[in-house]
């Protein structure tokens, strides 16, 4: 059911004349892209940094209060641009991004993404101020600083492999791989 | 000793200002042909 | 009393002397005839251990990408909050010296997994960016990028940071930052050509 709405969903974004328009551009398709490529400088790349940060792998003797706080605000302006991009990106191509089983992973590793560093943020601000100015985070941060990192090198692998058409419905996928990416029985070819 | 570190430390400054000189120069040059290449690509293929 | 024989000014001599001899080999035949001279180690490339699994197995290649780019995230976040620091745009309630040295440090490291990771790929598609424009664009500003973070902005960096003056502070920085965006985006123009 749920795959059937997520299909219906796609077709109906595909039938849009600005998805078509999108898709079939010149060059817009490709800077979309490329920007949400390039942003993961400013997101990641902020984002590792206070990792490495909880981790004691850089900046030590700078309070980490102070590393979060300042890298913070590129680093959400970063996901700001990726969000945009990623969501102009699937409407380019709704139905076969939505039946990509690469994104359906990376889509699940951001909400788990997501939730970690609700739950980091949280537990960071009630304890920093007895440990802002170690090397280290405590245990528990550190366990959360490490699951951030797995959880992003596993969401660009899926990005990146979004691209490759290995479980895509149109080579008719079948059994646990076909629901899990959504195929439905007799859908139009995309 | 001082005057060393001084013409040593203008040294630095000044390869430094001519490498970037050179950087940003280039770079602008080659940002404003590509650029130049994407219009005329875009007035091609769009009219 | 000088301690060169080029006189006080060596290094910027020797920068400007750089900066011509690359100018003359860019602009004359020098630049065409090294270009045919690398194919026969452009096609050995690809037939590397390297490149028979970059071109055989997609998810192999795809999966050293994914850690490419990571690693450029992580380069690109030290060059951002160093050449930010420069620049006094944000950051600027860190510890300067330590916000340069250690951004520095990370840079180094994200380099190095950007160069390993960019040589498994350079040999599973060895014959097709051979003959990109854009792929040998890329190399030069990533030889550029190299040379200018470890033989200018360092060595700079390295001295008491109230002498140094606030133009060469925003110039090197915004090289940095300059040199660095052109490497990312001509490799990923690499991705939509050819």
């Amino acid at each position: 059911m749920i795959n059937q709405a997520v299909y219906n969903f796609g077709v109906w974004l595909d039938s849009m004349e600005s998805s078509t328009m999108l898709h079939e551009s010149f060059y817009m398709y490709n800077w979309i892209e490329s920007t949400h490529v390039l942003f993961l400088m400013v997101s990641l790349g902020m984002l590792f940094l206070i990792d490495l940060r909880m981790l004691g792998y850089a900046f030590p003797n700078v309070p980490a209060s102070k590393v979060a706080e300042k890298l913070s605000v590129p680093m959400l302006f970063g996901f700001a641009v990726m969000i945009i991009t990623g969501l102009l990106l699937f409407y380019a191509i709704p139905v076969r991004s939505g039946q990509s089983l690469w994104f359906r992973i990376k889509v699940v590793l951001l909400i788990a993404a997501a939730v970690n560093a609700f739950l980091f943020h949280r537990r960071m601000n009630q304890s920093i101020s007895s440990w802002d100015k170690d090397s280290k985070a405590p245990m528990r941060l550190r366990i959360g600083a490490m699951s951030s990192i797995i959880f992003w090198v596993l969401i660009v692998i899926c990005g990146r492999l979004i691209a490759y058409d290995w479980f895509d419905c149109a080579h008719g996928q079948s059994g646990v791989i076909g629901a899990l990416a959504g195929c439905v029985e007799g859908q139009a070819q995309f | 000793m001082s005057d060393n570190n001084k013409a040593g430390m203008d040294d630095l400054q000044m390869s430094a200002l001519a490498a970037s000189a050179t950087i940003l120069v280039f770079a602008a040059i080659y940002w404003v042909v590509q650029i130049q290449g994407v219009r005329e690509m875009l007035d091609m293929a769009y009219g | 009393m000088s301690t060169s024989s080029l006189g006080s000014y060596y290094r910027t001599m020797i920068t400007v002397a750089v900066v011509l001899l690359a100018m003359a080999f860019l602009f004359s035949s020098l630049r065409i005839d090294t270009w045919v001279a690398l194919k026969p180690f452009f096609e050995w490339m690809g037939t590397t251990w390297f490149g028979v699994i970059g071109t055989t197995w997609g998810a192999a290649f795809a999966v050293v990408e994914a850690f490419h780019l990571l690693a450029m995230a992580l380069m690109g976040g030290a060059i951002i909050v160093s050449d930010g620091r420069l620049l006094g745009i944000g950051f600027s309630e860190m510890d300067e010296r330590e916000v340069l040295d250690k951004s520095h440090k990370i840079f180094s490291w994200g380099l190095a997994v950007v160069l390993l990771t960019g040589v498994f790929m350079a040999c599973g598609v060895a014959m097709k960016i051979y003959y990109l424009e854009v792929y040998w664009y890329k190399m030069l500003a990533l030889l550029v990028g190299i040379l200018f973070a470890y033989f200018v902005k360092k060595p700079l960096l390295k001295k008491d940071l109230q002498d140094i003056s606030p133009l060469v502070r925003r110039a090197v920085a915004l090289s940095s930052l300059v040199v660095w965006f052109s490497v990312a985006g001509a490799g990923r123009w690499i991705g939509f050509s050819g």
